[in-house]
């Protein structure tokens, strides 16, 4: 019971490695996994890709054994895993499923709190976690703790999934398909989310996608896989975008690889600008006259706190008297965690060739991130890439 | 038996081993009595009362109070319950319901010996007690089915111009049979057993050689008598499923 | 009527209780073993069939007959009431505990293990949990079906309200036939219906509010 924290007393990740590691179904004359060897450096996010059937979840559940390895080794911080007892060794790893695979008889505080009454802690200390979990992944505990899963959306059940997961504070966390079953826009969000978390905890994360994208946003390493489990390439999402090792892999990350490469950066990377604002109840008169002393013609609106609410031309200012309230939902604002990918597309529907950029928590305003801005970014980028191309392939190309 | 066969395709390996195990081991455990019948060393009353002549007058009279109580209650309690899911009359399910489910708290026993003490002993108080009893099962899987049939469909079948009686014969009753049939083949092998009882109010049958028995305490009797009630429930069940097959709409999963 | 229930009031609550008591025993030994053997059974897969059959296989055979079979084994008395009474009784739980335990996803279980619950605790705390309303809905139909069979074995067996029925039957033409009968099989309707009243109310405790219906 001890193991969690004995292997990593910071509750920070471990390092993890694979080692020719072999899975045979009786009567089929293929082995699922050949041979597959991998390290996993500690607080690294490696993500599992290839075409269905190639054994990358497979792989996956050998790491916690869901299914039993016919040979070979895997190592979490140095020690071979595959002669502990199953279901202990279980308790010291994540494991978060599509769609969360909540038990739907326990409550959202019964589910997060499993593993810890498994591994036998006290119930006032069971229910801070869960509390500060259910903060962390954004669910109110006061809420959301005593409901039902059938009585929460699929972003919420999946949150809770990703809570449970982390709950007892394992070194390694195991995501198979995490956001496969909720709709694009809560899968951006729960992404986004997933990624602070990340950053903050710096776990091991091993995690299985058929979606490149993903594995591009999320990964550090990206591991791509043909038919069992053969390596095809493994390395960093800017090598392997850079310099596909073969035609399969880049068959695999399509043909819109440049386009993919606004996966890898954040809005927050790129210089913003930082056009006029007024707020919510200034007189529109003072309002025009400042915008157009600075040679501008639309303004950004903030409410008192300092969160975006419009970006409007002055013209259709001009109509009120006062800076009015807006309360509809904006969808030209991304956070300085999304993606490029992202920011462009809420620029598409932004009159202003520009998407409004906030940070933090609340949601405070940053700057406005415009469409020349990452264009201009986009050509330095073809240019760099015809140099890393020309670097031959390094690093992470494992044995 | 070919198109046996090519019904029992879509059959779950259990009902498929029912379907051919059933009349298989109903023939063993008769040759099995058979043999025993010959070769055991029986005094007079037991050899008087267990002969092929008795037990095959026995037997029909057993089956006749079933066929004739089946009919009756196939005949009320399947036009009933479609009447009360008739739009009209909807609202009245849900207590028919309620009542049905009440009702089958009753014991067969119980409702036997009262409607003989009430209209006296025999074979019309017999057909009647086990009609009541059979009526309920019925009722309820009627309702059920015809309640589960995809309202998509009823109103498809009402878009091309089927009138109400059209959609009924020809879609409706046609859907819910499997529901139904199932609730015919439980009350037929309830009936058989039922019909044990019919003994005791004078009206024959298989039960008499059980009572017999029981009462003489000479077990040969009683256990033969056990025997071959047993033997006809697991032939009704298997004629239950044969009807239950060949009555299923093709189409149907 | 009233003065037939007057005059025997401690006798009709005696023989009550007997009849009450005969089933519930009877449907928890059933219980118990039911669930067991589908646990067993569905733990591996060949014999599932096996176990299905068996119980309509079982529902077929007509209680009488089975009295009959049994009286010349296990001899006159409440040891064979008991075990006539709880073979059908364990014929519906054991069907629909096969059927709810089958009907717990397998990626759920999965999903268990992956936390680290051991085979027994999936068993006890998803497993049994996740199947319980469709079991305790197989609990109720054997408690409705116990105490008809319950009736009839006080043919042979003696203890409860079937007594009273065959009384009435052989008491016809008396004056107390019809009472007789009519205390007997008002008697068990009632008690079925109360016991099926309780087990509803146990059912809607023990089952958790996030599967109930």
């Amino acid at each position: 019971m001890n193991q969690t924290t004995a292997t990593a007393p910071d509750g920070s990740g471990a390092q993890l490695e694979l080692v020719d590691v072999v899975k045979k179904y009786p009567g089929q004359s293929r082995p699922a996994v050949d041979g597959l060897s991998l390290t996993v450096p500690a607080g690294q996010t490696v993500m599992f890709v290839g075409p269905s059937g190639c054994g990358k979840t497979t792989s996956l559940k050998m790491i916690n054994r869901l299914i039993e390895p016919t040979s070979g080794q895997i190592l979490i911080d140095g020690e071979d895993i595959t002669g502990q007892d199953a279901t202990q060794l279980r308790r010291s790893i994540g494991y978060v499923i599509q769609g969360g695979g909540l038990l739907p008889h326990m409550s959202v505080a019964e589910n997060i709190g499993l593993v810890p009454g498994l591994l036998g802690w006290d119930k006032a200390r069971t229910k801070g976690r869960v509390e500060e979990l259910l903060e962390m992944v954004g669910l109110d505990p006061a809420v959301y703790r005593d409901r039902f899963p059938r009585e929460l959306s699929g972003g919420q059940q999946q949150r809770v999934g990703v809570a449970r997961g982390l709950a007892a504070d394992p070194p390694v966390i195991l995501m198979d398909e995490p956001f496969g079953a909720v709709d694009p826009i809560t899968r951006q969000r729960l992404q986004d989310e997933l990624m602070s978390i990340q950053e903050e905890l710096q776990k091991t994360i091993v995690c299985v996608t058929h979606d490149i994208d993903e594995a591009i946003k999320l990964g550090d390493q990206i591991l791509i896989l043909r038919e069992g489990a053969e390596i095809a390439q493994y390395g960093a999402p800017e090598e392997i975008l850079a310099a596909p090792a073969d035609d399969f892999v880049a068959d695999f990350i399509g043909s819109g690889s440049k386009l993919k490469q606004l996966s890898l950066l954040r809005v927050g990377d790129l210089p913003l600008s930082q056009p006029q604002t007024c707020r919510v109840g200034e007189s529109v008169d003072e309002v025009v006259r400042r915008v157009e002393a600075a040679g501008e013609r639309s303004v950004v609106i903030l409410d008192a706190q300092n969160r975006p609410k419009e970006y409007l031309f002055l013209r259709s200012l001009k109509r009120h008297q006062t800076v009015p309230v807006f309360s509809h939902e904006l969808q030209t604002v991304v956070d300085q965690r999304s993606t490029l990918s992202d920011a462009l597309d809420a620029m598409l529907v932004s009159s202003h060739g520009g998407a409004m950029v906030t940070g933090g928590s609340r949601g405070d305003y940053l700057g406005v991130i415009s469409y020349d801005t990452v264009t201009e970014h986009i050509r330095t980028l073809q240019t760099q890439t015809g140099q890393i191309r020309a670097v031959p392939s390094a690093g992470w190309e494992a044995s | 038996m070919r198109q046996l066969l090519s019904r029992t395709a879509g059959l779950s390996r259990e009902d498929k081993g029912l379907l051919c195990g059933l009349p298989i081991f109903v023939l063993t455990v008769l040759a099995g009595w058979v043999v025993w019948r010959l070769t055991a060393d029986l005094d007079s009353i037991e050899a008087r009362l267990i002969t092929a002549g008795n037990i095959t007058q026995m037997t029909w009279d057993h089956v006749q109070i079933v066929v004739v109580s089946s009919v009756l209650v196939v005949g009320l309690a399947v036009p009933l319950g479609t009447l009360l899911t008739r739009p009209a009359l909807r609202f009245f399910s849900p207590p028919v319901m309620a009542v049905a489910n009440a009702g089958q708290a009753a014991p067969v026993i119980g409702v036997l010996v009262l409607l003989a003490l009430i209209i006296g002993f025999g074979f019309g108080t017999a057909v009647l007690a086990l009609s009541l009893y059979a009526f309920l099962p019925v009722l309820a899987n009627t309702i059920t089915g015809m309640r589960g049939v995809d309202q998509a469909v009823v109103e498809a079948a009402r878009g091309m111009g089927m009138s109400s009686w059209q959609v009924l014969l020809r879609v409706e009753l046609p859907m819910a049979l499997p529901v139904i049939m199932t609730g015919v083949r439980t009350s037929l092998v309830l009936l058989v057993g039922a019909g044990a009882f019919a003994t005791f109010i004078d009206a024959g049958g298989l039960g008499t050689l059980i009572q017999t028995g029981i009462i003489m305490f000479r077990y040969p009797i009683l256990v033969s008598g056990a025997i071959f009630v047993a033997l006809l429930a697991l032939m009704v069940e298997w004629v239950g499923r044969i009807l239950e097959l060949f009555l299923k709409p093709k189409g149907l999963a | 009527m009233i003065e037939f229930i007057d005059a025997r009031w401690a006798d009709i609550l005696f023989r009550s209780y007997q009849h009450s008591s005969l089933v519930i025993q009877s449907l928890l030994l059933a219980t118990v073993i039911a669930v067991a053997l589908a646990v067993l059974v569905t733990s591996c897969r060949r014999l599932t069939p096996v176990a299905n059959a068996v119980s309509a296989v079982g529902l077929t055979i007509p209680s009488f007959a089975l009295l009959g079979l049994l009286l010349p084994i296990v001899g006159i008395g409440t040891v064979p009431s008991v075990i006539v009474v709880s073979f059908y009784a364990a014929l519906p739980v054991l069907r629909n505990a096969v059927v709810g335990l089958q009907g717990v996803e397998a990626s759920l279980i999965e999903s268990a293990r992956g936390q680290g619950m051991s085979g027994a605790a999936v068993l006890w705390r998803v497993r049994l949990p996740l199947a319980w309303p469709v079991i305790m809905t197989g609990i109720r139909v054997s408690a409705q079906m116990a105490m008809g069979v319950a009736a009839i074995a006080a043919y042979a067996l003696g203890p409860g309200l079937g007594t009273y029925i065959f009384t009435g039957l052989t008491q016809v033409g008396g004056a107390n036939a019809l009472n007789y009968a009519l205390v007997g099989t008002l008697g068990i309707i009632i008690l079925a219906l109360i016991l099926d009243a309780l087990l509803v109310l146990l059912s809607r405790f023990t089952t958790s509010k996030g599967i109930r219906a």
